[in-house]
């Protein structure tokens, strides 16, 4: 198929349009829900008005309309060229807010690669880092924590993996670094009884009641603890915390649970 | 012919070097010679735990089975010098089925029509680049 | 210094905001030199200014810059086999971007140099920038693409063992034919003819050739015909075979006698570099396996120049204590996790051992699942730990398949429709549906497959088909069979398939239409219902499926038909072809086959159709059915024994250029289907006691790009008088 056809470039001319006409028409549009209409005036302000105040407000508003539209990677795309272009301009925190948005949206379930979880949480660290006080770290947070309880959902999903196939090492390695790693996500609850299961079924009674301990301490009426005390109850013994190992530190450091 | 195949798997013990570390030698002295701890325990004084596993699997379409376990726990008092040595094996393990709930867990779920289109879409030409002629066999 | 305003000057289109905005000055804040620095190579950063000055005049800092001229948009024109988007991503100016003339003469070179990769040298690239107001340009790249530049010939210099045609055949490169257009092989590439050298030397080294060397490889262009010629001296030096083979191990616990038995590399037998890594391989899972994982195996060799052996010592010694901290899967977009980690025979906590990553990673391409998969590591968190980094890049697996077949024997021209997904979900599965019909028939087909089935190492499955038949000229068939799968690896070359099969026939018949009794018989009973358990034992050490030179390939399936439904029956096949290269030099492979089979009802009398058919697809220069026990009217009846065996030798075809794909094959065939376990009904049968039919011909296979075909002549030299003889077949080529 002849799709590209030949352009004589000495006859495109280029018509020009007055920016503010361009960018209201843009806003009437994203008011009316009309996306792509919306991202192209941007676009048109961009080429013709190329870096003109208008042609900044553009660039962020073409990354929300992006995002809206679901084209992640262009989103984040004209979100980064605004921030390297205005790195201390007052939508500078918006773009970081928007290129952690449209990683969020993209995070698959935790069978797959997370690295795009990995990248919404930088981004959004990035702005409860920089813009301690802007409207967007509340919101910022919420979404890090969801995405930090993904990837603590990886391990875990990879340490049942393990712990099925008896690989014992392996399984309580991947769940001690969900209790260090990720101690405030939902994940810990589960990691914790887990470790009960998989110390116990190695014969590590000792460490077995400390984990249950630990888990009983911070989430009494937990039903991972439920089980946990149960499957202790089989050989009769009680969770029993011992204050030198390194779970009960990390356990305090739950209870504390500042850590961000 | 022989199918079956064993598999060593975990920390490598060798008793030398377990001679190496008794009781009261320093835990500098286990980490250079024994190593890095397959991993840490829980109980009192930090514990390092060398595990080891043996697995022998008949056919290759079988699951490894766990025939042999060893673990080498090294204890250490207060003043962090080795208190104690004890092996765990196998029998020391206990028995039971494990809960099967998870916690659950988000993100995007990929349903079969998104994956199928866009796999058709990109491999289009492949597909008719590959063709298959009639009455072959059932994908065996 | 402190100032109160910062005065920026010589912006037209860059708002002064922006301009501010990028440096680290700010008004009524102290700066020092190191800010101006860093705030103009801030400036510079943004791509927007040709030049950037600044400097303090009391309280007001002035700013002064020359802008770039901006591209405002680019434009190929005249390419056809580039298209736009792929020249946007090589061309470094972009639209909004700043504009240089060195950027501009840099991307018409990568243009030019794309072109070269494509095969067309000889095009050109000029530009024209054009000015418009307020500072941008509109920039185009104006590309003639020119003619094709061929491959007319690729020489091979020196070599003895093997023809031209064989190295041609080893090498990617092709020599431009007719069909090179579809391939797109013939395209001179420098990378690619380098990869090629590395082909040959491996197809030497594991031929014996251990001095082998590439003297020179050169691509010459003919500037009359615009076309290259290739040429590749070598010097294949002399054959090698394997003189002794010793183990020595500095490993206390390594007995190296138990180990000798691992080694794949003989005495004697022909020296080969990939015997020699397979060896390597079995000592090290060996001593993995009597817990020396630390095992560092290195091979020395040593040549007697005099009779021409290499005789190789192995080496053990203890490699560093290194474990596995983590395995680290990335990049799989599309595969779970656990489908990647399970190809895995090590875990986190494990001793490192490369062999059995390498065998990993083979596994993992075998899956098919992946454009790429590179296996690395990286230093732990202590310094005995090791982090391995699995990267996999996904590749679509779902494919739209059409199908087109032509066999001379039942079914005529046929063709099928079909999707299928060899990686359902992520999850490993193999699932495919297809629609499939001729003339007169139509098949529909569904198969789902579970490659690791309760977490064993089985892959089970089933299959739904259903075909109408109305090919006979006087009844019609529809049958529908399910069948539940199991098959099962037992060792790497052996493999077990269990499998449950329920089938349904239907026949009904031609009003008026008269037939021998047993078939008659059958359409009575009609619907039948097969209910059966089978099991097949395969050997496979084929080399390469798609033209085998080497190796063994049997199968022995049994049947037992009585769980439930009409049929009770036992049958027993087997099958086994050996192939064999008879000359290296000419690429001549010799195949030996051999086959039998024996049904037996279990009560009462067989049904005609369980019988056992041989036709043209055994024992060529006969029809299909064409042989055995055949009423007074012509029909086949089946027997209940069959014996068949074929020599077969193939050869690539003289004349035509080897990248047409085509050989040729002479044969002889042999085949005998006699007894009955019918009950006759007093009808006469010829061909009931046990007969050698013969027959002799030639073959034309050709591997096109869309699949195999194959076209036998048969000329049978014994056959019974009853017999139905067919010359011509032609259909898909041998099925593994």
């Amino acid at each position: 198929c002849q799709g590209n056809k030949d352009i004589d470039i000495t006859a495109l001319d280029i018509e020009t349009e007055p920016a503010d006409v361009l960018y209201n028409q843009a806003l009437a549009n994203i008011k009316a829900g009309k996306m792509k209409e919306a991202s192209r005036k941007f676009d048109a302000i961009d080429k013709q008005h190329p870096y003109s105040e208008y042609a900044r407000r553009a660039m962020v508003m073409n990354s929300f309309a992006n995002y809206r539209m679901g084209r992640y990677s262009e989103s984040i795309n004209s979100a980064r060229r605004y921030i390297s272009l205005y790195p201390n301009s007052e939508d500078t925190a918006y773009a970081y807010y928007l290129i952690g948005l449209s990683y969020y949206r993209q995070i698959p379930q935790v069978t797959r690669d997370q690295g795009t979880a990995r990248k919404a949480i930088a981004a959004f660290s990035e702005i409860i880092q920089r813009y301690p006080e802007s409207e967007y770290v509340a919101d910022s947070e919420v979404k890090l924590r969801f995405a930090r309880d993904q990837l603590a959902g990886k391990e875990m999903q990879i340490g049942r993996y393990y712990q099925e196939r008896k690989e014992y090492a392996a399984a309580v390695n991947r769940f001690r670094t969900v209790v260090e790693s990720y101690p405030n996500t939902r994940q810990v609850e589960e990691a914790l009884a887990r470790l009960t299961e998989v110390y116990f079924a190695m014969g590590l009674t000792q460490d077995a009641q400390a984990a249950a301990a630990v888990l009983g301490h911070n989430y009494p009426d937990s039903q991972w603890y439920a089980d946990s005390y149960k499957l202790l109850q089989t050989e009769g013994l009680e969770p029993r915390e011992n204050r030198g190992s390194w779970i009960t530190r990390a356990g305090s450091r739950l209870i504390g649970g500042s850590q961000s | 012919c022989n199918t079956s195949e064993t598999f060593t798997q975990g920390y490598v013990v060798d008793s030398e070097t377990l001679e190496l570390v008794p009781p009261g030698s320093s835990k500098e002295q286990v980490l250079l010679s024994l190593g890095t701890p397959t991993t840490k325990g829980d109980y009192g004084q930090e514990t390092f735990y060398y595990i080891s596993q043996k697995r022998v699997r008949n056919a290759m379409f079988m699951k490894p089975r766990l025939v042999d376990q060893s673990i080498l726990a090294v204890y250490f008092d207060d003043e962090g010098t080795v208190s104690s040595i004890s092996n765990y094996t196998l029998e020391d393990g206990k028995v039971f089925d494990t809960i099967h709930r998870t916690t659950p867990t988000g993100g995007k779920e990929e349903t079969f029509l998104s994956r199928a289109l866009s796999s058709v879409g990109s491999s289009g030409q492949a597909g008719a680049r590959q063709i298959i002629t009639g009455g072959n066999n059932s994908g065996l | 210094a402190v100032v109160n305003t910062i005065d920026v000057r010589g912006n037209q289109r860059v708002d002064a905001d922006t301009i501010r905005g990028n440096m680290t000055i700010k008004p009524g804040v102290n700066f020092t030199n190191v800010d101006i620095d860093e705030s103009i190579k801030q400036l510079f950063a943004t791509g927007l200014f040709s030049d950037v000055r600044i400097d303090q005049r009391g309280r007001v800092l002035i700013v002064t810059v020359d802008e770039n001229l901006i591209i405002n948009q680019i434009v190929f024109n005249g390419n056809k086999k580039i298209k736009d988007k792929q020249l946007e991503a090589i061309v470094q100016s972009r639209p909004l971007g700043p504009y240089s003339e060195t950027t501009i003469e840099y991307d018409a070179d990568a243009i030019r140099e794309a072109y070269d990769r494509i095969g067309r040298s000889d095009a050109t690239v000029t530009t024209q920038v054009v000015n418009l107001n307020g500072g941008r340009v509109n920039v185009a790249f104006d590309i003639s693409e020119g003619g094709r530049t061929k491959i007319t010939s690729i020489n091979f210099v020196g070599n003895k063992a093997y023809s031209n045609g064989r190295l041609a055949d080893v090498i990617n490169t092709k020599r431009s034919g007719i069909l090179s257009f579809l391939s797109r092989k013939d395209v001179y590439d420098p990378d690619k003819l380098r990869a090629d050298e590395e082909l040959l030397r491996r197809f030497y080294y594991n031929r014996g050739f251990a001095d082998f060397r590439i003297i020179s490889s050169s691509a010459d262009l003919d500037p009359a015909s615009g076309d290259y010629v290739i040429t590749i001296t070598l010097d294949e030096g002399e054959r090698y075979s394997f003189g002794d083979i010793e183990v020595e191990s500095t490993v206390a616990g390594i007995d190296a006698e138990a180990v000798r038995r691992h080694l794949a590399s003989r005495k004697g037998a022909v020296y080969s570099a990939e015997k020699v890594e397979d060896s390597i391989i079995s000592i090290s899972e060996a001593a993995a396996a009597d817990g020396y994982p630390f095992a560092q195996v290195t091979p020395r060799g040593n040549r007697d120049f005099a009779n021409r052996t290499i005789s190789v010592t192995y080496l053990i010694d203890q490699g560093q204590r290194a474990y596995i901290e983590r395995i680290e899967i990335r990049g799989n977009t599309r595969t779970a996790d656990y489908v990647i980690r399970r190809e895995f025979d090590i875990s986190e906590g494990d001793a490192f051992n490369q062999v059995l990553i390498r065998r990993a990673k083979r596994r993992l391409e075998g899956l098919g699942y992946f454009q790429s998969v590179n296996i690395t590591t990286q230093p732990g968190s202590e310094p005995d730990r090791v982090v391995i980094i699995v990267d996999v890049k996904d590749q679509a697996t779902g494919e739209f398949s059409i199908g087109a077949g032509y066999s001379t024997g039942t079914s005529g021209a046929t063709a099928e429709l079909g999707i299928s997904e060899r990686n359902f979900l992520g999850r490993g599965q193999f699932i495919k549906v297809a629609v499939g019909g001729g003339v007169d028939t139509r098949t529909y087909r569904f198969s789902f497959t579970e490659p690791y089935f309760l977490g064993y190492r089985l892959a089970a499955g089933f299959d739904v088909a259903k075909t109408e038949d109305t090919s006979q000229d006087d009844y019609d068939i529809e049958t529908l069979g399910v069948t539940f799968r199991v098959a099962a690896p037992i060792t790497d070359r052996l493999r077990t398939v269990v499998a449950y099969n329920y089938s349904r026939e239907e026949y009904d018949p031609e009003t008026g239409a008269t037939f021998s009794a047993p078939i008659q018989d059958a359409i009575n009973n009609s619907p039948w219902v097969k209910s059966s358990i089978s099991n097949s034992l395969i050997f496979d050490t084929i080399d390469d499926k798609r033209l085998p030179r080497e190796g063994i390939f049997a199968r022995m399936t049994g049947e037992f038909a009585g769980l439930g439904g009409d049929a009770k029956f036992v049958k027993f096949t087997a099958r086994g072809s050996y192939y064999h290269p008879i000359s290296e030099y000419g690429d001549i492979i010799g195949m030996l086959s051999a086959g039998g089979g024996y049904v037996a009802s279990t009560s009462g009398d067989l049904r005609v159709f369980d019988q056992l058919f041989i036709g043209g697809e055994t024992i060529r220069g006969f029809e299909s059915q064409g042989i055995g026990p055949r009423d007074t009217n012509g029909d086949a009846l089946g027997g209940t024994t069959y014996f068949n065996a074929t020599a077969e030798v193939g050869f690539p075809v003289p004349v035509l250029p080897r990248d047409f794909g085509l050989r040729g094959a002479v044969f002889a065939d042999a085949a005998t289907l006699y007894g009955t376990d019918l009950n006759l009904g007093g009808a006469t049968v010829n061909g009931l006691d046990m007969q050698w039919r013969a027959s002799v011909g030639g073959s034309v296979i050709w591997s096109s790009p869309f699949g195999p075909f194959r076209i036998d002549f048969g000329f049978p030299i014994a056959k019974e008088s009853f017999d139905k003889t067919q010359t011509f077949r032609f259909g898909t080529a041998g099925k593994f």
